[in-house]
């Protein structure tokens, strides 16, 4: 994985269509590029920043989609507010690191289908497979797919394998699951192609919350075998 | 007020739509069809942007529980009433209790809109009464409207708006050209073969059957796909080449994030048109400017504003007569 200093930016911003832009630190899943995407967020959305016809930021692994409204703020202004932010958040302290939530999680047997595949095509036991997803704290790098679902990582290279060849149609709310170097959480039952490990009682989208999700972009995630 | 007896293929309650809550996965959803969506609401009085139903294809049968007006906006439907009486769109119907409507099905679009006094009262969750059935939010109990439900004007008992008719000096589609639907390029041009953008305006595309308010799939040549790329934010109208080359277009109702290259974008002023195209209809695409998508959307709004105002005039007409007659 590399860090920090390792990682080179090259910032570039283009549009999406005629009432958006994106600006993309780079191409790869690395945690300080995801660091980078949501300092430029936090710059952008901070209140004594606020600028007429900007609207919510969208972070990803490694961009920050920005929607404006191009006739209150004109796409060149929109582009230098971007700029300046990146360069604040460039010069700026690291973000404190975010609110760390533990998770706790059924693992294996009903609640877990995949755990025994997972630990046969990985070469683990089931016991080391659940140790390694357990062992270590995550970050959400970004919330999307479904309401509330947070895309987790990084993932043990131990645990990486591909998707599912067929997705499931459907998926229990509250399942846990991997995929490549990540782990994700479903919030809803929804169709699914990621293996699923566990599954946990933890409500991650309501509705009546401020915000609703439970993990937002940037928080910290462990995960408790329970 | 009326109550659903079918609610045909698909009804749900939309507004304007929830923008500003895509980094904690939540799409704008929102009437496929916003023009469609202001034309049924400026004619019964109500925001542009104010919760209406969306009826998807033919088939939705309703009653009429108390005396009301009721305005259609979007596609032509073959609104009737249970006595022949043809609805037409694009104006409001003073409609008894006791009478039925149904919508007999469709020659050209997909999604009408059926508004009510000054809007229809919905559930709003996170600012927007807009129904998004996979989270269960908005409209009523995020959910898709089905036979029972009742469906209540904000203005209940307001019948001033009957007999108007959307003004004959405003254009009553979204754009005046309905030539292929525009697109801007990009933004990830570099992860695609440069030909892409040519190819998808040089080809006739089909809608697939598997196209719903999250997005319109695309069938015709394939385009050679690009590489996959770190997901990144997608907004409605967006039009992502998957391995398949076979281009999918975001709606409403569409994923936050995406990691299939993204090799154009629909503008503001063009996804009312998206949102009334039916599986098995042809469509063309041709490359825009973005200051001239701008342009577009800001004649667009103009037309609209003057729209509204041409109807405040008329219903203040119409209720002057009123008390005239009195």
């Amino acid at each position: 994985m590399p860090d920090a200093a390792s990682i080179r930016f090259r910032p570039r911003i283009e549009r999406v269509g005629d009432a958006a832009l994106i600006l993309t630190l780079g191409d790869e899943v690395a945690p300080a590029v995801n660091d980078l995407v949501h300092r430029v967020v936090a710059e952008l959305a901070a209140p004594a920043a606020a600028v007429a016809g900007l609207a919510a930021p969208v972070p990803a692994y490694a961009s920050v989609l920005v929607p404006f409204d191009p006739d209150v703020l004109p796409e060149e202004a929109a582009r230098a507010t971007i700029v300046a932010a990146v360069s604040r958040a460039l010069d700026g302290p690291l973000l404190p690191p975010g609110t760390l939530v533990e998770i706790p999680v059924r693992y294996g047997g009903r609640d877990g289908p995949d755990l025994a595949e997972v630990a046969d095509r990985t070469g683990h036991s089931e016991v080391d497979v659940v140790a390694l997803h357990a062992g270590r704290e995550y970050r959400v790098f970004l919330v999307g797919f479904a309401p509330g679902f947070p895309y987790l990582g990084v993932l043990p290279g131990e645990l990486e394998l591909p998707r599912r060849a067929t997705p499931r149609v459907r998926v229990p709310a509250g399942s846990v699951a991997i995929a490549g170097r990540q782990t994700g959480i479903y919030p809803f039952a929804t169709p699914g192609g990621w293996h699923l490990i566990g599954r946990t009682d933890a409500i991650l989208w309501d509705t009546r919350r401020e915000p609703p999700a439970l993990l937002v972009p940037g928080a910290r995630v462990r995960f408790v075998p329970a | 007020m009326l109550e659903v007896v079918d609610p045909g293929l698909l009804l749900t309650l939309q507004d304007r739509g929830r923008p500003g809550y895509a980094h904690l996965g939540i799409p704008p959803s929102g009437a496929a069809d916003v023009w469609g969506l202001a034309v049924a609401n400026l004619l019964a009085g109500a925001p542009a942007g104010a919760p209406a139903a969306e009826a998807t294809l033919g088939g939705l049968e309703i009653i009429v529980r108390e005396t009301c007006l009721i305005t259609l906006g979007g596609a032509d439907l073959g609104a009737e009433r249970d006595d022949g009486l043809a609805l037409a769109t694009g104006a409001a119907h003073r409609l008894p209790g006791g009478s039925r409507i149904r919508l007999t099905g469709s020659r050209l679009g997909l999604r009408a809109y059926l508004g009510l006094a000054g809007g229809i009262v919905a559930d709003r969750v996170l600012g927007s009464a807009a129904t998004y059935t996979p989270a269960t939010i908005g409209g009523m109990d995020g959910r898709a409207l089905r036979a029972g439900d009742l469906l209540t004007p904000v203005r209940r008992g307001d019948l001033a708006g009957a007999g108007l008719s959307w003004p004959s000096g405003v254009a009553p589609h979204p754009t005046t050209d309905a030539g292929p639907i525009r697109f801007v390029p990009g933004p990830d041009l570099r992860d695609l073969d440069p030909v892409v953008v040519d190819a998808l305006a040089a080809a006739t595309w089909r809608i697939g059957r598997a196209s719903d308010r999250m997005g319109l799939r695309l069938e015709g040549p394939a385009l050679p796909a690009g590489r996959e790329i770190v997901s990144h934010a997608l907004v409605p109208g967006a039009i992502q080449l998957p391995s398949d080359g076979q281009p999918v277009v975001v709606l409403a109702d569409g994923p936050t994030v995406g990691g299939y290259p993204v090799l154009g974008v629909v503008p503001r002023a063009e996804m009312p048109r998206l949102g009334q195209l039916r599986p098995g209809d042809a469509v063309r695409f041709r490359a825009q400017d973005a200051d001239r998508a701008r342009a577009a959307w800001r004649a667009q709004q103009a037309r609209l504003a003057s729209a509204g105002a041409a109807l405040a005039a008329d219903a203040l007409w119409l209720s002057l007569a009123d008390l005239a007659g009195a």
